[in-house]
């Protein structure tokens, strides 16, 4: 019998846990991964903490080569996947073709700097990669770079803005929307994160962006030129280096028009499969069901990466096995939760801060700690909490903690 | 399968960890060890790649320390899961170690054979054979000699072992509110949630103690679990669950409160700080036990984890036990009550109280709301006394 062959593109968390689940699952087949980053995947999580001293280049790295060996996979890394044929069952790569009997797709996302003016001979800087982290510590090192713009509010945004204070380089934060974590704060949430923000020493520019950057040549300067960056208020400053958070896309180019149904990213059910029973997708390019809206939207954290990775994988390998996937294998969705940690300051979120008809917000105020809850008649549906005394961090945590359970809780 | 039987399981949270670190901040097991949670999965899975046979993974385990220390030396407060970026299971980490430990020959049986909640003798059986303590009038789902087993029973009573082996009086007045309270016939589960077989490492014991109480439970024809502990509620609501069973589980605040119940006695001037039980996950439970007493949100909670009591720590490592317990009175103010929600961190406040006294009471919630009382004094003579007495012997076999 001929060896049957699990195809993963992409080998980051979604990858990894699908290897991890097909061997735990039984499956003694092939695993060919295909990644265009390293054999050994990073965490994307840890490259601010790189960046900004907190981690060392190895601690970035969840899984050691021996672990990753000890799965028996298959690695084409730094190869590149130009097209899947769904119908042929196929890879197209930069190494060449493959054929597969199931695909995971865990391709992920990468970061856009859509809204960022073009500007001849001058990239920003952006974080998600080693390589992007390992630019922005090589800037940070050199002593004539003391002035960054950070562009954007997300975690992502704050976490670089983090790794710059660290880095004791003066920073500014311009976003495009009135406050800071736009995506998963309320404003009385964003506010308190902004005033911490700004004790901290960072400038804020919020409800304007970027209209225009000019390159100056100086000598003195960092690289030798300065950033002469106009905003859309007005106001014109220098900067010696910019980083753009603008967002993520999932990376689905390798994807034929048509061939998948994809709406913002792949559509999947509850085993991670898409419109074609022999693709699956997990992580950032998987749109599966969020329980509290009840519709399939991309949940981009960690844990789901992971958890959807080993749905795909345990699922593939009772397929593959000629057995029925048992209802356990299935991803029973997600909720939204976000932890970020700036300084002093803590943010921490879970559910949901869209408000409707249905929903209310109450404000409660203690301690080092402001909590904004967002109700649906009796039932949290949402909170964001911020704490930014670190010794009531403790609280902070275990209340968060609390809190999620609650909101998962009143879904089940 | 390779040598450790729950490979699958450290392999898992391998794949969950981010290896951020953030664990070690919460945890001074973690913190003392300088291990995080995705660290205990790795040792555990470098061990088995090193080893050939059982014996090489038991000696490679053995002689790390951190690791056992980190394994045995977990409260299951969760603590850790809640500064997790990703939320992950610490639970199910450390209960499926413990059985490898256990499996493994790492945890010596005789440690805790006192808890093994499952065998007809352990130390709340024992105390109360010595003294007299019995409820068999009040488990009305099974026959007696005087009256055949009830079916129609709608409340099943779930005291718990520590208030029914520490607190007899107090355990009757609160079954006989719950008659009171018009609900439907009340009969009581005699029985342990079985954490205490989990912490030891007796995983599939504990389960097997779940459907005898799941059992029980559907021959008592019982439609509502109303559980005093927020540890067995938690146990007993998942227990029930993944069985299939409907039954509501609701914690003693929250019944009482449904039907009206008003307290038998003013409570006590002293300020109260409610010690927050760590078994409270979602901490309704501590909601609910305000809202009983008729107190707000104003009176302060301590959380900081666990009371010292979880995880079966004191058979391992009586010392973190006790500074624990120590660190977290250490947040209620002189001249208060500590109220607490789990009769189990009663028990282990009463103790160091009797160690080393401080002007503060620790009272069960229960003991605020109802006339009896815990008699700790008493009962911790009488626990030391019955290894002396005509008793100590028996005991001496039967534990050892």
């Amino acid at each position: 019998m001929t060896q049957q062959t699990v195809a993963i593109v992409g080998f980051g968390t979604a990858g990894v846990n699908a290897a991890i689940a097909l061997r735990n699952n039984g499956y003694e087949g092939k695993i060919l991964a295909v990644t265009d980053g390293p054999a050994v995947p990073y965490s994307p999580i840890l490259t601010s903490y790189y960046a900004g001293g907190q981690k060392t280049y190895e601690e970035c790295f969840p899984w050691t080569e021996a672990e990753i060996d000890s799965l028996n996979v298959e690695i084409l890394g730094g190869c590149t996947v130009e097209a899947i044929d769904v119908a042929a069952h196929t890879l197209r790569t930069t190494s060449g073709e493959f054929a597969y009997d199931k695909c995971v797709i865990a391709t992920g996302s990468n970061p856009v700097t859509r809204g960022f003016p073009q500007v001849e001979g001058f990239e920003p800087l952006v974080m998600r990669s080693m390589d992007d982290a390992q630019a922005l510590k090589d800037a940070a090192a050199d002593p004539a770079c003391k002035r960054v713009l950070v562009s954007g509010a997300s975690m992502v945004a704050l976490k670089t803005l983090e790794a710059c204070v660290l880095r004791g380089l003066d920073v500014t934060l311009v976003g495009m929307m009135p406050h800071v974590l736009d995506m998963n704060a309320l404003p009385a949430a964003a506010e308190r994160f902004e005033r911490g923000l700004e004790a901290m020493g960072v400038s804020l520019k919020l409800g304007t962006t970027i209209a225009g950057v000019k390159v100056i040549a100086d000598d003195q300067a960092y690289c030798g030129r300065q950033l002469e960056v106009t905003f859309a208020n007005g106001d014109v400053e220098l900067f010696d280096h910019v980083s753009v958070a603008h967002g993520m896309r999932s990376n689905l180019d390798f994807i034929p028009a048509g061939d998948l149904e994809i709406d913002r990213a792949l559509l999947v059910d509850e085993f991670m499969r898409t419109s074609n029973p022999d693709v699956y997708a997990a992580g950032d390019v998987a749109q599966a069901l969020e329980l509290i809206s009840g519709q399939r939207r991309i949940v981009g954290i960690w844990k789901n990466a992971a958890l959807q990775g080993a749905c795909a994988g345990s699922a593939i390998a009772y397929e593959l096995a000629g057995l029925p996937v048992p209802a356990s294998c299935a991803f029973a969705g997600s909720i939204s939760t976000n932890t970020i940690v700036v300084g002093d300051l803590l943010f921490i979120s879970a559910g949901t801060i869209e408000l409707n008809d249905d929903r209310r917000v109450e404000v409660c105020e203690k301690l080092g700690m402001l909590a904004v809850y967002i109700y649906e008649g009796e039932r949290l549906v949402g909170f964001n909490q911020v704490c930014d005394n670190p010794e009531d961090r403790r609280l902070a945590y275990d209340a968060g903690g609390m809190l999620t359970l609650r909101i998962e809780r009143a879904l089940k | 399968m390779g040598l450790l039987k729950h490979a699958d399981v450290y392999w898992k949270f391998m794949g969950q960890c981010t290896q951020c670190g953030y664990c070690k901040g919460a945890c001074s097991s973690l913190e003392n060890n300088e291990l995080t949670l995705g660290g205990i999965a790795r040792a555990m899975l470098d061990a088995e790649r090193g080893a050939s046979t059982i014996e090489d993974l038991r000696d490679a385990i053995l002689v790390n320390a951190p690791l056992v220390n980190a394994v045995r030396g977990c409260f299951f407060c969760t603590s850790c899961k809640n500064t997790c970026f990703a939320h992950n299971d610490v639970c199910d980490l450390i209960y499926h170690a413990r059985v490898d430990f256990l499996n493994l020959g790492l945890i010596p049986r005789e440690s805790y054979s006192s808890v093994l909640v499952d065998q007809e003798w352990d130390i709340f059986t024992a105390y109360r054979a010595i003294h007299g303590i019995g409820y068999s009038d009040l488990t009305r789902h099974k026959a007696t000699e005087t009256s055949e087993a009830a079916s129609d029973c709608e409340i099943a009573f779930f005291p718990g072992c520590s208030l029914a082996a520490y607190g007899p009086e107090l355990t009757r007045e609160i079954f006989a509110c719950l008659e009171e309270c018009g609900a439907g016939k009340v009969t009581m589960l005699d029985s342990c949630c079985g954490s205490s077989l989990k912490s030891a490492g007796f995983f599939e014991r504990a389960e097997a103690l779940c459907d005898r109480n799941a059992s029980e439970i559907d021959a008592a024809g019982a439609k509502q679990l109303v559980c005093v502990c927020p540890g067995c509620a938690n146990d007993m609501k998942r227990a029930l669950g993944v069985r299939g069973m409907d039954i509501q589980v609701t914690s003693l605040s929250a019944f009482l409160a449904e039907h009206g119940f008003e307290m038998k006695k003013p409570l006590p001037e002293t300020p109260l700080v409610f010690s927050k039980s760590c078994q409270n996950r979602d901490g309704s439970y501590l909601d609910e036990t305000r809202a009983i007493l008729g107190v707000g949100e104003e009176t302060p909670a301590v959380f900081k984890g666990c009371c010292g009591a979880g995880g079966a720590v004191s058979a391992f490592n009586p010392d973190r036990q006790a500074e624990q317990a120590d660190m977290k009175l250490s947040f209620v103010p002189d001249g208060s009550t500590v109220v607490t929600m789990c009769p189990t961190c009663t028990y282990t406040y009463a103790f160091r109280q009797m160690m080393s006294p401080r002007d503060i009471q620790s009272k069960h919630y229960t003991e605020l709301l109802f006339e009896n009382q815990f008699d700790w004094e008493k009962v911790f003579a009488q626990l030391g006394g019955m290894w002396y007495g005509e008793y100590g012997p028996w005991l001496a076999q039967v534990f050892n």
